[in-house]
């Protein structure tokens, strides 16, 4: 599905002859993505990992660029799929009419201000490059699980956003900034203080007059559905710790001078009551870094770089609820504060730190924890992963979730379908000192294995259809017409207003909506 | 790498992108957090290693056919390895043995190597080098005061880009050896291609013609250790050949032997050598030379869809590199400080040359270089060294191109300055050693 020749000699003429590409070769390999098998089998289609082909590739170079390239995919009644580092099958095409935007070649950071804690990007930065320049400056950023080498802006603007540091730097929903936006139609929109006549910066991302941050992006994010991103400011936070960051040898073995003022806790809660009542505790003193419930398979992972060395870690697999706390300070002061009221929980609630004692991890987990690198572990044990769920809620309600969901998982795992992480496999965090939490559920599965692929697929169906049995809230994974109207009617109907937002913005549906809700 | 594992593996790139950068818990800078010069200069993502596994696929499935343009694709890569040290921090993917499949694949069915490869594939069959010059004057560079052993039981193996065009450094090699009072041996008419560049390209018939030539007469001499100056004949000897024939000659890098030498005092570094200087590790002696270890254990199925090795395989990460080696011979000159770049060891960025890219496409290799060139001015260093005299050209022809202001000097070169003895001292341009 080439584009017709004077089509692309008009797309030619935007960004140059170099930078767009209708051959079968460039757009297969753009086809492609992670678990897009286990997507084409949820819509009744063959499960490879092969998404519509792209009719092209294009990479701009500027947000004018976009613009006109937008505006020739309207004129030309063609949609398109923007894409920054591109993990995930939401990168992908729902139709052969669609060209993919990759925006590569965006990848400035434009300003660090340190003063009022925000920096702008453009897509094609990653977390961990941004990470990297905020640290000079004793500052960090919030990154989403997905890890560091994924794009700050995607998942600011467009994609969930959880992350493994969400007790202290938040949600991508919330650290949005000042926005640069290009609509579907071509428009150019400054959201927040950015948009304003008089000395436009980017430190708000409210007003002028009503707030589109919602609009923008809702919960969940578009997924390219509303248009593109082309400039985004996020929130910036101070760093934890001191910023000496020495890691020592050669990958995989890595050792890493753990900073001063930093200390691990994993502890076994024993039951989800008492699991919910210390996460509760921990985020209401407003003292962790990090505060996550993970299954004990996953804490066997986050400790681990190779199936073989997360078999060694057994001991760690009998624990019942684990609790995984980091407190981070910059003076010992802190620190001695932080520790002492970690003391005083753990007295209070009868519980005992593992850590030193059943086990003590390699130094460079630090390094992970601190590069937000650690949601990549879930990959080692069958080298697929994917999660079902995506609750935002209460911790009560994220861990009736959790418990809703292992019966089923088992179920699963007795078929062979999915791996067998005892049916917990489960990852919560809390956002903003507990005011509200995340759970989903991660679960492995082997992408090579049409028998796991389908399993795989059929359990996420039934496991986002147990949310709305149980009263759970919408998951992640409500995406596209068919989830939409599935969980709209139960929902406030939220589906029709999502769809008014659509038809408002992008009446053509241009801007491709596989991942988002269409226009009609 | 087996057809069965290639046809496992090329199914499971999780198209994360961490082929495209440095390890992430590596990354200190913005400008030089990426790791893999093809996706750094052509942007799509087929350029990259987990691209050129999607490719793979792709063509396994029947949905594009090998072209021409494919082959580009292929060839338009260094077969620098880092894409597989940044994927193998948590996966166990070898993007790089992948490509190297491809390759193979490509030779196969009549579309690879690349034109200018194929030329000097015939060169390395006729005159034994790639660079067509005449197997005869292989040893014009040898000074005549240059004392060689005939009953050495060590070769030092030049190597054709020592011998042919960057004979300083085979010229600082031999002065160094004598220096020490190392004998030594040299095969004249003797020596032939290791065989790596034609390996890179994929052609492995030519390639074990070369190995074959190499061992049968290094054995025939009794020769006991084979040293190196070149980091692509290095590697070639030490990880290539033992995949395909058995042999018992031991491997060193010259970077090996002259720490030793220094540290036993048998080269005497007087001279003050007063420069910044920044080394550069090249793919072949870092990353990539590691061997690939036998591995005859059991896989164990844990559970449905987990299973274990047992023991646990090993994995080529590029932990075992020769990284020490050259950084502790240059921190032994006398004023000579040394200073790193961001990139260093296992995830160093390429100098732009290796895979036939040189050859194929010297505007990437010239544009890659100087990139690197960029990141060693950002050192504050005078000179940027190395220990291969592949990466010697490329990144000369970067500083060139660039203009810059830096020196390139092999670490042989610097360690010959520092003899005390004025003679075996290098002057204004590193090819007058005198």
């Amino acid at each position: 599905m080439v584009l017709k020749k004077e089509i692309l000699k008009e797309f030619e003429a935007v960004v140059g002859e170099e930078h767009i590409d209708d051959g079968d070769v460039i757009t297969n390999v753009y086809a492609y993505n992670w678990c897009m098998e286990i997507f084409n089998y949820m819509d009744g289609k063959e499960p490879i990992p092969f998404s519509p082909t792209p009719k092209a590739v294009v990479l701009p170079s500027s947000t004018e660029e976009v613009q006109k390239l937008v505006k020739l995919c309207n004129k030309h009644n063609i949609s398109f799929k923007v894409q920054s580092t591109g993990l995930g099958p939401w990168n992908q095409p729902s139709s052969e009419n669609c060209i993919i935007f990759d925006m590569r070649r965006m990848n400035k950071i434009i300003k660090i201000d340190e003063q009022n804690l925000y920096a702008v990007i453009e897509p094609y930065v990653s977390g961990a490059q941004l990470q990297a320049e905020t640290m000079k400056h004793a500052l960090t950023i919030h990154m989403p699980g997905a890890g560091p080498q994924v794009s700050p802006l995607a998942s600011a603007t467009s994609m969930n956003g959880p992350g493994f540091t969400s007790p202290s730097t938040g949600h991508s929903a919330r650290n949005v900034l000042g926005v640069e936006w290009v609509l579907p139609d071509g428009e150019i929109i400054k959201l927040g203080s950015y948009g304003v006549k008089n000395n436009p910066d980017w430190y708000i991302g409210d007003g002028p007059g009503p707030s589109l941050r919602g609009v923008m992006r809702g919960w969940a994010g578009t997924k390219s559905g509303l248009g593109v991103f082309t400039k985004v400011a996020v929130k910036l936070f101070p760093y934890p710790c001191k910023t000496d960051y020495n890691v020592k040898g050669t990958s995989p073995n890595y050792d890493f001078d753990i900073p001063d003022f930093m200390k691990l806790y994993v502890m076994d809660c024993g039951t989800f009551k008492k699991l919910e009542t210390t996460m509760l505790r921990v985020e209401e003193e407003e003292i962790s870094f990090m505060c996550s419930f993970l299954s004990s398979f996953a804490v066997m992972a986050i400790f681990s770089n190779s199936i073989e060395s997360l078999m060694n870690k057994l001991a760690i697999g009998r624990m019942k609820a684990p609790l995984v706390v980091i407190i981070a300070a910059r003076t010992k002061r802190e620190f001695d504060y932080k520790q002492k009221v970690m003391d005083f929980l753990l007295e209070e609630l009868g519980l005992k730190n593992i850590i030193g004692k059943l086990y003590t991890p390699n130094p460079i987990f630090y390094a992970e924890a601190l590069r937000s690198n650690l949601g990549l572990h879930g990959f080692i044990a069958t080298g697929g992963f994917q999660s079902s769920k995506g609750v935002a809620d209460t911790a009560n309600v994220c861990l009736r979730s959790t418990k809703s969901n292992i019966s089923l998982k088992q179920e699963y795992i007795k078929k062979g379908a999915i791996a067998n992480d005892f049916g917990e496999g489960t990852w919560m965090t809390s956002y903003e000192s507990g005011h509200y939490f995340h759970m989903e559920s991660p679960t492995m599965f082997d992408q090579t294995n049409k028998k796991s692929v389908e399993g795989m697929a059929e359990y996420m169906e039934k496991s986002n259809q147990l949310d709305l049995l149980k009263h759970l809230g919408a998951p992640f994974f409500v995406e596209g017409n068919r989830m939409h109207e599935l969980f709209g009617p139960h929902m406030s109907n939220y589906h029709i207003w999502l769809r008014k937002i659509k038809e408002t913005f992008d009446p053509n549906n241009i801007s491709d909506s596989g991942f988002y809700i269409s226009s009609s | 790498m087996k057809e069965q594992e290639y046809q496992q593996m090329i199914k499971r790139c999780l198209r994360c992108s961490i082929c495209k950068w440095i390890p992430q818990l590596q990354i200190k800078s913005q400008k030089y957090a990426t790791i893999c010069p093809s996706i750094d200069l052509f942007n799509y993502h087929v350029y990259s290693g987990g691209g050129r596994i999607i490719l793979a696929l792709a063509l396994e499935m029947g949905r594009i056919k090998p072209s021409e343009e494919i082959r580009d694709i292929i060839y338009k890569c260094t077969e620098c390895g880092g894409c597989a040290v940044s994927c193998k921090f948590l996966n166990t993917l070898e993007p790089l043995e992948i490509i190297i499949k491809l390759r193979e694949k490509l030779v196969s069915s009549g579309f690879g190597p690349m034109p200018k490869q194929q030329q000097y594939i015939e060169a390395v069959k006729n005159e034994h080098n790639p660079y067509n010059e005449p197997h005869g004057k292989r040893l014009d560079w040898l000074p005549k005061d240059i004392k060689l052993d005939p009953s050495a039981k060590t070769l030092y193996f030049v190597g054709c880009t020592s011998s042919y065009r960057r004979k300083e450094i085979a010229i600082a090699t031999t002065r160094l050896l004598n220096a020490a009072n190392y004998p030594f041996r040299i095969f004249d008419g003797k020596e032939f291609c290791c065989g790596s560049p034609v390996l890179r390209t994929g052609d492995k018939e030519s390639f074990l013609t070369q190995l074959n030539k190499n061992i049968d007469i290094i054995e025939q001499e009794g020769i006991e250790t084979v040293v190196f100056s070149c980091a692509g004949c290095y590697n070639t000897f030490k990880v290539e050949y033992p995949l395909e024939r058995d042999f018992k000659f031991k491997i060193l890098h010259t970077t090996e032997l002259f720490n030793e030498l220094i540290e036993n005092s048998r080269l005497q570094l007087n001279n003050q050598v007063p420069y910044t200087v920044t080394y550069h590790d090249p793919c072949h002696l870092g990353r990539n030379s590691e061997q690939y270890d036998e591995w005859d254990g059991d896989v164990l199925d844990l559970m449905p869809l987990i299973s274990i090795n047992m023991p646990e395989k090993p994995k080529r990460n590029g932990s075992n590199g020769i990284y020490e080696a050259p950084r502790e011979a240059l921190k032994k000159i006398p004023g000579l400080k040394l200073v790193e770049m961001e990139r260093i060891k296992e995830f160093s960025y390429c100098c732009g040359a290796g895979g036939g890219v040189k050859s194929a496409f010297p505007e990437f290799a010239t544009k890659t270089a100087k990139i690197r060139i960029e990141e060693a001015e950002d050192t504050g260093s005078d000179i940027i060294s190395s220990a291969c005299p592949f990466c010697s050209t490329n990144l000369k022809d970067g500083i060139n191109e660039k203009g810059s202001s830096l020196r390139f000097y092999d670490i042989s070169e610097l360690l010959l300055m520092a003899l005390d003895s004025p003679q075996k001292s290098v002057k204004k341009s590193s090819t007058e050693v005198t």
